[in-house]
């Protein structure tokens, strides 16, 4: 018995990315069912599915072998820490996670306070970051609109990705540092992987190929 | 596949009877090898590391034992002036669980050989494999793959560049993850950056074959790694011509689970579509002389509960009993 290959792709910002490139290819997903609401889409090769699932939820599909491969970004692996093998940097998605402030609030500012808050969705990056500027902070968990915290006053500052900085301008923040960097990463579940590479080896390098817009 | 495995399981009839078939036959198998049963004590007393399941007895402070080959080898130092060469145990351990569906409580079958330091270590170390290729036979398995690695083909490059500590573990699960843009991020700054980078995709560059051990041609320390390229060499020649049909022998050189404990050789046992190993082992020979003992040693442990769950979710992947 041969079973179907699921491969996770991200909805939202690196999904939206992902799909256009994968037109014309061996795995792109099937245009009317990406249309309709359902999750598990059909790719161009028989017995290879797409599954669209949330980038927090992304990695733990992967690691339990639900899905054997999957497109997440690197911002998301590193505040996870899931068992499951990182075949390729795919480079598109690229982006900063950085230190974000009411425009005119300094980072001396923010390290002179004596109780800083922190708002963010990436809780073990932003301690590692803290730990290394010899910092404390109260950290507030936000998991969605984090550019309201330091305007309503829920926090001093984020922490959080920015592309553009385009929605960081509109509320008026702007960067005081830049605590790392993500991109999306094609990942494996490493049963699956190590098991059957005979089966998923050549998906992963089409994807590779695909993605990587070489 | 899904993954099924309560936390604390409860085996019914049917796999209650696989678990007691499956701890025979493999008992039987070890006992005609020469292999002699010891079975070191459920409740341990030693200092126990986390992870463990630990509770008061009294004023004591006692675990349920949580690794074999660490219990065994403390009843071996302590009760044996020379090594017993070969032991077998079979039983439960006890472990909080890293992942959130691995079960705390873990049945195993498993086996060591132990040699007094200096002695000659490739006919153990083919010894075992070779044990070990006839287990998928012993378990019904209808196919399964067999990957050969050897921990000091990481640990004597990080040594010789003198990284430990946390640069060193977070080197080594960059290569567990098989990310070679990982090992680059994690040395960056390190003399060694380039060297290293380089090795890693040495070692993750192929995983099929016996030429697979000419991608050490290409790393940077391939002279320095020259006698684990024969020793996996000569293994190779030794278990290729017995390999028993549907087993598949791979090498992967990138194999650093465990890489903490084991020094040499080391061995994985996989089914196709498992989404863990079966069986695992190697040679570690740090363990002994930590216990006062001049010894080297190496061992497998067979992974009962994961074939349970594999035998109730992928049936298919058994012959018929």
């Amino acid at each position: 018995m041969t079973t179907p290959i699921l491969i996770a792709f991200p909805k939202g910002r690196l999904g939206d990315e992902l799909v256009p490139k994968l037109a014309d290819t061996p795995l792109a997903l099937d245009p009317v069912a990406l249309k309709s609401r359902v999750l598990r889409i059909p790719t161009a090769t028989p017995g290879v599915s797409a599954l669209l699932l949330k980038g927090a939820d992304l990695p733990r599909y992967v690691a339990a072998g639900v899905a054997s491969l999957g497109i997440v970004g690197s911002d998301t692996l590193d505040e996870m820490d899931m068992d499951l093998l990182e075949l390729a940097d795919l480079g598109f998605g690229a982006c900063r996670l950085s230190l974000c402030a009411l425009a005119g609030v300094t980072l001396d500012a923010l390290r002179a306070r004596p109780h800083l808050r922190l708002a963010t969705k990436f809780p073990k990056a932003t301690e590692a970051w803290l730990t290394r500027e010899g910092l404390t902070a109260e950290l507030v968990p936000l998991s969605s609109s984090a550019e309201l915290a330091p305007l309503l006053g829920l926090a001093d500052a984020i922490v959080d990705l920015v592309q553009t900085g385009g929605t960081l301008k509109a509320h008026g923040l702007v960067e005081t540092a830049v605590l790392g960097r993500s991109s999306a990463r094609l990942v494996a579940a490493r049963g699956a992987y190590l098991s059957e590479p005979a089966r998923l080896r050549p998906l992963a390098q089409a994807l590779i190929t695909a993605l990587r817009g070489a | 596949m899904p993954v099924r495995t309560p936390h604390f399981p409860d085996l019914l009839f049917g796999s209650a009877a696989r678990l007691r078939r499956w701890e025979a036959a493999l008992m039987g198998l070890l006992a005609e090898q020469g292999y002699r049963e010891l079975h070191p004590s459920l409740v341990l007393r030693e200092a126990v590391p986390e992870g463990a399941l630990r509770f008061f007895d009294g004023d004591d402070l006692v675990a349920l034992r949580w690794d074999f080959t660490v219990a065994l080898a403390g009843l071996l130092a302590r009760s044996f002036p020379a090594p017993p060469p070969r032991v077998a145990y079979a039983g439960a351990v006890f472990r909080r669980p890293v992942q959130p569906w691995e079960a705390v409580e873990r049945f195993e079958v498993g086996c060591e050989r132990i040699q007094q330091e200096g002695e000659s270590s490739t006919e153990a170390d083919v010894e075992l494999a070779r044990l070990l290729m006839a287990i998928p036979g012993v378990l019904g398995l209808k196919s399964a793959i067999l990957h050969l690695g050897n921990a000091a083909l990481v640990r004597r490059p990080l040594e010789v560049e003198g990284i430990f500590g946390d640069l060193a573990e977070a080197t080594v699960a960059a290569l567990s993850r098989r990310s070679p843009h990982r090992v680059r991020e994690a040395l960056d700054g390190h003399p060694s950056a380039a060297r290293l980078t380089a090795h890693a995709e040495a070692l993750l560059a192929e995983l099929d074959g016996p030429s697979t051990l000419a991608a050490l041609d290409t790393s940077p320390y391939a002279d320095l790694l020259e006698d684990e390229r024969h020793h996996m060499d000569r293994a190779l020649k030794a278990l290729l011509p017995i390999l028993p049909p549907n087993l598949e022998l791979r090498v992967d050189l990138a194999d650093v689970a465990g890489l903490g404990f084991y020094t040499g050789p080391t061995l994985r046992l996989w089914a196709p579509g498992a989404q863990q190993e079966l069986a695992a082992g190697g040679r570690y020979d740090q363990l002994f002389p930590g216990l006062g003992r001049p010894w080297q040693a190496a061992g497998f442990c067979v992974r009962l509960s994961r074939l349970l769950d594999l035998a109730d979710t992928r049936p298919d992947l058994f012959e018929a009993p």
